[in-house]
């Protein structure tokens, strides 16, 4: 393909071509600082001709601005002295209603004692690596503005970066844990675990959600809600790990908060049924100790209004021990085993008096021996309250409420069924919406089957409802068995 | 005075009590535990007056006093016993206006609040 003739004249052509094709700009210069050739790029650059440029002084052709700040001068004659060349010099330059363009130029002697100014435009890189910094610059401040922990680390679980949410939290500085293992800052159970994550994270993609103490610098522990990413280059390749934490603490108080004003709001539709239930055993003491001031009356009859005395009164006193054990707030205690049935017939006693009220009749077929579940039974109850009341607020002129167990190999189903008006299938995916409610103003919060999806949520079970309107309605508690 | 005086509760105690208090006077007295026990036994004797229970399992006590005022009318006078109304309550003053009634003893009552209840022979 190469045709040329390759004469010394064929040469000047070919080098002149070459010199034409660079995108940078390239001038010779003289020991007087004329300017001896330039290359086609300066010209077009400089929106000179080349008969304005060629054997001009370079104070002619070069904008005293540049001269001045650059000294330009100067660093050519330099250089015929030294011998030296000056490389990567920065040069800004702003024409007249052109936008300001940045040069990098470099001075290079030449044998034939001239020397060559190489000027490269770096405008359009300048502008973006002040972009890419931008850039950084944003996200750093995102990272940095969050109210959740965001750390990073490498592959091996050492703390690259801790932003000050976790400075906050921790009290511990960046500068304190940059470079140590993120299971040292770990609840001690669960070092092993997150040291697992990590090399799960080596060669897998998915995150990774747990819940755990941080150990904060006074030795305290914080719940916090976490979530491990594995962070991936372009090949796909871990090249480290992204933690994202939560604190816990403000929303289980929210919750517990949420969950005390349910109760109450519960408690209000209970009052019906427990005054009636606490008057009958008031009736019955109230008059056999009438009877008791009665003259002769037979030793029988006597002990006989003394037992039913006794009687009433503990009948009362076990409706006021239930409706306390339900009212109170129950501690965001730990999980223990708990027997389901026990739970179950528990809440029930307090709902019976209402369902005798509404006529509605409770079928229940429990399993025989003990149902365990790891739960909290305080929790576990107010599931089931809300539920029951649920169920009955549904029957208002009578019905069945059954309660049926299931047992499959690992999880206890509860299904609790009612023969009330049901729930409309618009309604039926928001019901355990906070504040989705069909019932009048000031008859329900809305807040309850919400609470108890986040309470059976938090057992690790699930909540599910099956309903068509009129035909009544299911709703089935899982829980993983003990 | 024509026939016995029927007692409506679905707690045991309760009739006990009332039972008590009726026999003291020399009043006979049939106490029944449910609302069909009572429909049955309104349906078939005359009472002389009853007392009944405004909440019963089965059913609502005004439920029964309607059942058998339309099965026999004006025959049956009753008081409504409950620790579930107030004596003001709308659903006792609607009973009364429509006649259902003649009395209402609220839970827990003395023994002279009872026998007041009762008409004067």
């Amino acid at each position: 393909m190469l045709d040329y003739d390759l004469s010394p004249n064929r040469f000047e052509l070919l080098y002149g071509m070459l010199l034409d094709a660079i995108p940078s700009s390239v001038l010779l210069v003289d020991e007087k600082l004329h300017i001896v050739s330039v290359n086609r790029n300066f010209l077009v650059k400089s929106q000179r001709g080349e008969a304005r440029t060629v054997g001009r002084p370079l104070a002619e052709v070069f904008p005293t601005i540049i001269l001045e700040n650059t000294d330009i001068e100067r660093r050519i004659r330099e250089v015929f002295r030294t011998g030296t060349s000056v490389k990567g010099q920065r040069m800004t330059y702003r024409a007249p209603g052109v936008p300001i363009r940045i040069y990098y130029y470099s001075i290079l002697p030449i044998p034939t004692n001239q020397v060559m100014l190489l000027m490269e435009d770096v405008t359009e890189q300048v502008r973006l690596s002040e972009e890419v910094r931008r850039v950084e610059r944003h996200l750093a401040s995102v990272v940095e503005s969050a109210s959740d922990i965001v750390l990073s680390t490498d592959t091996e679980g050492r703390i690259l970066t801790w932003n000050s949410a976790a400075e906050k939290l921790s009290g511990l500085s960046a500068q304190e844990v940059r470079g140590q293992y993120f299971f040292q800052f770990c609840d001690s159970n669960q070092q092993q675990t997150v040291r697992k994550v990590f090399m799960l994270m080596k060669s897998g993609n998915e995150s990774h959600t747990t819940e755990f103490p941080l150990v904060t610098s006074n030795g305290d522990g914080i719940l916090v809600s976490w979530v491990f990413s594995p962070m991936k280059d372009d090949y796909g390749q871990t090249v480290g790990a992204v933690v994202v934490g939560r604190d816990l603490a403000e929303r289980r108080k929210l919750e517990n908060q949420l969950r005390q004003s349910q109760k109450l709001a519960a408690l209000g539709v209970m009052a019906g049924g427990i005054a009636h239930e606490i008057r009958n055993p008031l009736a019955v003491c109230y008059s056999a100790a009438e009877f008791l001031l009665m003259d002769n009356i037979s030793v029988e009859f006597r002990n006989e209004c003394s037992r039913k005395i006794q009687a009433g009164i503990q009948k009362a006193s076990a409706i006021i021990e239930n409706l306390l054990r339900f009212a109170r707030p129950s501690p965001d205690t730990e999980m223990v085993q708990v027997d389901l049935n026990t739970v179950i017939t528990e809440t029930l006693d307090l709902i019976t008096n209402q369902a005798r009220v509404q006529q509605i009749r409770i079928q229940l077929e429990l399993e025989m021996r003990p149902v365990l579940v790891l739960g909290v039974s305080g929790l576990l109850q107010q599931v089931f309250m809300n539920i029951f009341l649920n169920a009955i607020n549904a029957m208002p002129d009578g019905g069945v409420l059954t309660i049926v167990e299931e047992i499959s190999e690992a999880e206890v189903a509860v299904r609790i069924s009612d023969t009330g008006m049901g729930i409309e299938e618009s309604d039926l995916d928001k019901i355990f919406d906070p504040f989705h409610t069909t019932s009048p103003i000031g008859k329900g919060t809305g807040l309850g089957l919400s609470i108890c999806y986040s309470i059976v949520q938090q057992h690790l079970g699930s909540i599910h409802v099956q309903s068509s309107p009129g035909k009544g309605a299911t709703l089935t508690v899982r829980l993983p068995l003990l | 005075m024509n026939g016995p005086i029927l007692v409506v509760d679905d707690e045991p105690d309760m009739c006990w009590v009332m039972e008590c208090i009726l026999r003291s006077q020399g009043y006979e007295v049939v106490t029944v535990l449910s609302g069909e026990e009572a429909c049955y036994q309104l349906a078939n004797r005359d009472f002389f007056f009853v007392f009944m229970d405004a909440k019963l399992p089965d059913m609502d006590g005004l439920d029964v006093v309607r059942h058998a005022h339309a099965t026999r009318p004006g025959t049956v006078r009753v008081v409504l016993v409950s620790g579930y109304h107030y004596h003001d309550d709308p659903v006792i003053r609607q009973a009364f206006d429509q006649g259902l009634i003649c009395g209402f003893l609220a839970k827990p009552f003395t023994h002279s609040d009872l026998l007041k209840a009762l008409p004067i022979n």
